[in-house]
């Protein structure tokens, strides 16, 4: 790891030497109620620094929806008719600047699940993260309960940390640290610059110190004697089983594939679901195994929280509070890791 | 001095736990306060306890007649598909319900969703909830910590900052086009009924739209629509929308594609709408849901305008009266239909005949 | 396509009762018409969903027209009645949110009424010709 000290200034010069090899997107403020979302940008000058997270996870960019696996025509006496044609396609590189380390994290999480999927790891291959540390919290975040920190930097390429005056970049990968020659200005950290960062960053840890590591207490728990637990069946009779917070979580990752064919042209795609619409799991035959919606609630927390961990290790959460915030019937995970493991 | 929401919580609590305690209802559906500022969660009580948990504000902004067909079923008593219906009559489910709730019980009385009998109605004339969205764009990204409701303000106070909101102006669009705040329905009255309220014009959001160019028009359509993640929010926060299969879910033929692409989500938006039509009654939980701020109640409040102007009729405003699209009359207005009198080769009644051209 | 004129497709769903008989009646009696429509017989126009008329339109269709048995006439006694108040807000709703009125069509004509549904297809036809090919809804990739 290497570290930079970088002015205001100095930023926005190294995101318009990026534009000319990346495309650069970062967090503007574009939602009528003050909500931030991704969009290409040029400048600094361009990015919200509101606190907190963007509408939508940067899921958008590694799970495009749709994404089109391959196309194919049927126009007899055309050469190509008839064949598939590939259309993975490695794009122009891209950044996304002001990550929350939190949605960095998902990256990586999703990443175990799509590991042999070229497709997520062509994604993976060709974005750049920018990440900055949190200076705030807000009501909805809980990234320490569940591994994560405000100042993480698991996923990400760059870390910036906005100190008095300037910023410190943190370039912690490889593709990091040519980002930062390409962006060009940037001087060594000195020793009090780290001291610095290393406070900020224990403050940090600190303030958010009184929630509960529940990866920990996850994995040593037995989950699954908590299955039918009374508490699934208050949860799911407030729930209206919409797909807003899996739609919304950075690492909600199930799809369905489907070939789309309009003219005697067709693709195939990928496309979001949700295992809280009955479809999610309907057989052909009629049958439905999650038939009932609190067993499709239930689904999706036991997912997040024991299947998942069972499978990969950590917790597929990353506290970023989007299921919490935009639920419309106000149903909070952290509610459910208390009634799961019995914390405060 | 105590506001107008906490004396409507205290008689509710009190109603629903002499309810349930007496036994006349098993349970009983409200809301108890959420987890962030603003928000409240719908919630079935089944104890006298619970019942101490209901809460009523100016959030409440979930349409309780959405839930109310679930919890009715799981009160009866488990039976399987060819187990006879049980003797007697089935228990009975309490709910809380303003104008356009009441209103939305009566569509379902008449699409048989639920029995009349077995509901027991505390009817509340509503002041009007209050759009979540609308404060948070207010607030500009500084995050409300703590919301203090009065009865004609919000204190909203957060990191820093203290902000006094004139409760009007956050109201929702749909309550401020509120004609019938009062229960059309109802076995409980808590608190004063309001009457009918004066609105100018309650279509004025429609008619701007409509005095919009064409293209204005489908360029206005498109941007709102532009955000939409198919979550399905709208879809399922609303009373009306109960097929066991919804028309997104068919796949023989597939009416609609199942991703964000423009095409597919204007399909999704229109049909969702049009559904809708002669059954809603702009409760706005469509609005209120949707984690994008899409204003998809728009295209239900042209639906109910169009319905009004053409056949004088209100869904739900009577228990008697047909929904305007099950019913119909001989003078029905059809000045649309196509006759072919502006057909340009219509004059001249032999002129278009083919044989005669040939045959000569 | 891209070499021959544009000719408008109109998918018009007609009812077994009056106006497939109609258009039978316009072809046995040699009423000339464009050739733009693409019939599909529906057994009253009542059966006509909002669902049907999207997906023809999403299907690359540049207009559509449905048409029924007059008011009063219906083999089903009131399905005709029915589909008017349906269609009626269905045609206002998609005027509301940009499509052309034009392209959605909704008429009356009887099985005796050769002549008036050739009159039908051809003012359909030239009010969609006008307005060129359909890009709203129409689906593609």
């Amino acid at each position: 790891m290497k570290v930079y000290k970088i002015s205001r200034e100095g930023l926005d010069k190294w995101i318009k030497h990026w534009t000319e090899s990346y495309d650069v997107f970062g967090p503007v403020e574009k939602n009528e109620n003050g909500m931030t979302d991704w969009a290409e940008v040029k400048g600094l000058d361009e990015i919200s620094t509101a606190p907190g997270t963007t509408k939508q996870p940067i899921k958008t960019f590694y799970l495009p929806q749709p994404e089109t696996l391959f196309t194919f025509t049927s126009r007899g006496g055309e050469p190509d008719s008839d064949v598939l044609k590939e259309t993975l396609d490695e794009g122009r590189p891209r950044v996304l600047f002001g990550v929350r380390p939190c949605d960095a994290r998902s990256v990586t999480l999703n990443g175990l699940a799509y590991e042999e999927d070229p497709y997520y790891m062509a994604n993976v291959e060709r974005t750049l993260l920018v990440g900055v540390s949190c200076r705030e919290q807000c009501g909805t975040c809980f990234c320490r309960w569940v591994g994560g920190s405000p100042f993480g930097t698991e996923g990400l390429d760059i870390l910036l940390i906005e100190t008095e005056q300037n910023f410190v970049a943190e370039a912690l990968t490889d593709r990091g640290v040519s980002l930062v020659e390409a962006g060009g200005g940037a001087r060594e950290a000195s020793g009090e610059d780290l001291a610095m960062v290393e406070s900020m960053r224990q403050e940090a840890e600190q303030a958010m110190s009184a929630m509960p590591d529940t990866a920990e207490t996850l994995r040593s728990k037995d989950l699954m004697s908590m299955y039918n637990a009374d508490f699934w069946g208050g949860l799911s009779e407030s729930c209206i089983n919409c797909g807003a917070c899996t739609f919304l979580c950075p690492t909600c990752y199930c799809f369905d594939i489907q070939d789309e064919v309009v003219r005697k042209k067709g693709r195939r795609i990928r496309y979001w679901d949700s295992c809280m619409f009955p479809l999610f799991t309907q057989h052909a035959s009629g049958h439905n195994p999650r038939g009932q919606k609190v067993q499709r609630v239930r689904n999706r927390f036991m997912h997040k929280l024991k299947y998942f961990p069972d499978r990969f290790g950590p917790v597929s959460c990353v506290g970023c509070g989007r299921c919490i915030r935009e639920c419309p019937v106000n149903i909070d995970i952290r509610e459910v890791l208390r009634d799961l493991l019995g914390v405060e | 001095m105590e506001s107008s929401s906490s004396k409507i919580t205290d008689e509710i609590r009190a109603e629903a736990s002499r309810l349930l305690s007496s036994g006349e209802v098993a349970a009983f559906l409200g809301f108890v306060p959420g987890s962030l500022p603003m928000t409240v969660r719908p919630f079935v009580a089944r104890s006298s306890e619970d019942a101490a948990r209901l809460v009523w504000n100016s959030f409440c902004v979930m349409n309780l007649a959405n839930y109310l067909p679930e919890v009715l079923k799981s009160v009866e008593p488990p039976r399987g598909p060819g187990d006879p219906e049980p003797e007697g009559p089935l228990p009975r489910v309490g709910v809380l319900a303003t104008g356009c709730w009441s209103r939305n019980m009566v569509v379902q009385i008449q699409e048989n969703r639920i029995q009349r009998d077995r509901v027991v109605i505390l009817g509340i004339s509503s002041r009007g909830m209050v759009d979540r969205k609308k404060v948070l764009a207010r607030l500009g990204g500084r995050e409300a910590l703590k919301v203090e409701e009065q009865d004609h303000s919000l204190l909203v106070s957060g990191r820093a900052f203290n902000e006094e909101i004139p409760r009007w102006e956050v109201v929702r669009d749909n309550c401020r086009s509120c004609v019938h705040p009062d229960p059309v329905i109802w076995d409980i009255m808590i608190g004063e009924r309001a009457g009918d309220r004066q609105n100018a014009n309650r279509f004025a959001q429609v008619e701007e739209i409509e005095s919009l160019a064409p293209e204005e028009r489908w360029a206005w359509f498109q941007e709102e629509i532009s955000s939409c993640i198919r979550c399905y929010a709208c879809r399922n926060a609303c009373p009306l929308c109960y097929c066991p299969t919804c028309f997104v879910d068919d796949s023989r033929p597939q009416w609609v594609g199942k991703s964000i692409e423009p095409v597919d989500t204007a399909i999704f938006h229109i049909l969702r709408a049009y559904h809708c039509a002669g059954r809603c009654t702009d409760c706005g939980a469509c609005e209120s849901a949707c984690p994008m701020g899409i204003r998809m109640r728009l295209f239900t409040k042209k639906l109910e305008k169009d319905v009004l102007e053409m056949y004088g009729a209100e869904a739900g405003m009577d228990p008697e009266t047909p929904l305007p699209l099950s019913t119909f009359s001989p003078d029905d207005p059809q000045d649309f239909i196509v006759t072919g009198q502006e057909s340009p080769k219509s004059t001249g009644d032999e002129a278009g005949r083919s044989g005669e051209v040939s045959q000569s | 396509m891209e070499t021959k004129k544009w000719e408008p497709r109109i998918v018009a769903f007609l009812c077994n009762w009056c106006s497939y008989a109609g258009a039978d009646l316009a072809g046995v009696s040699r009423y000339q018409y464009p050739p733009s429509l693409r019939i599909i017989r529906v057994p009253c126009s009542g059966r006509v969903s909002a669902n049907m008329v999207l997906d023809a339109l999403k299907s690359g269709a540049d207009g559509v027209l449905v048409s029924g048995c007059h008011p009063g006439d219906c083999h089903y006694i009131s399905g005709n009645m029915y589909a008017r108040r349906r269609l009626a807000l269905l045609k206002s709703l998609l005027e509301f949110i940009g499509i052309e009125p034009e392209r959605f069509n909704v008429s009356w004509i009887s099985a005796s009424e050769g002549k008036q549904f050739a009159e039908v297809a051809r003012e359909v036809t030239e009010k969609v010709r006008a307005l060129g090919p359909a890009r709203h809804l129409v689906k593609d990739f």
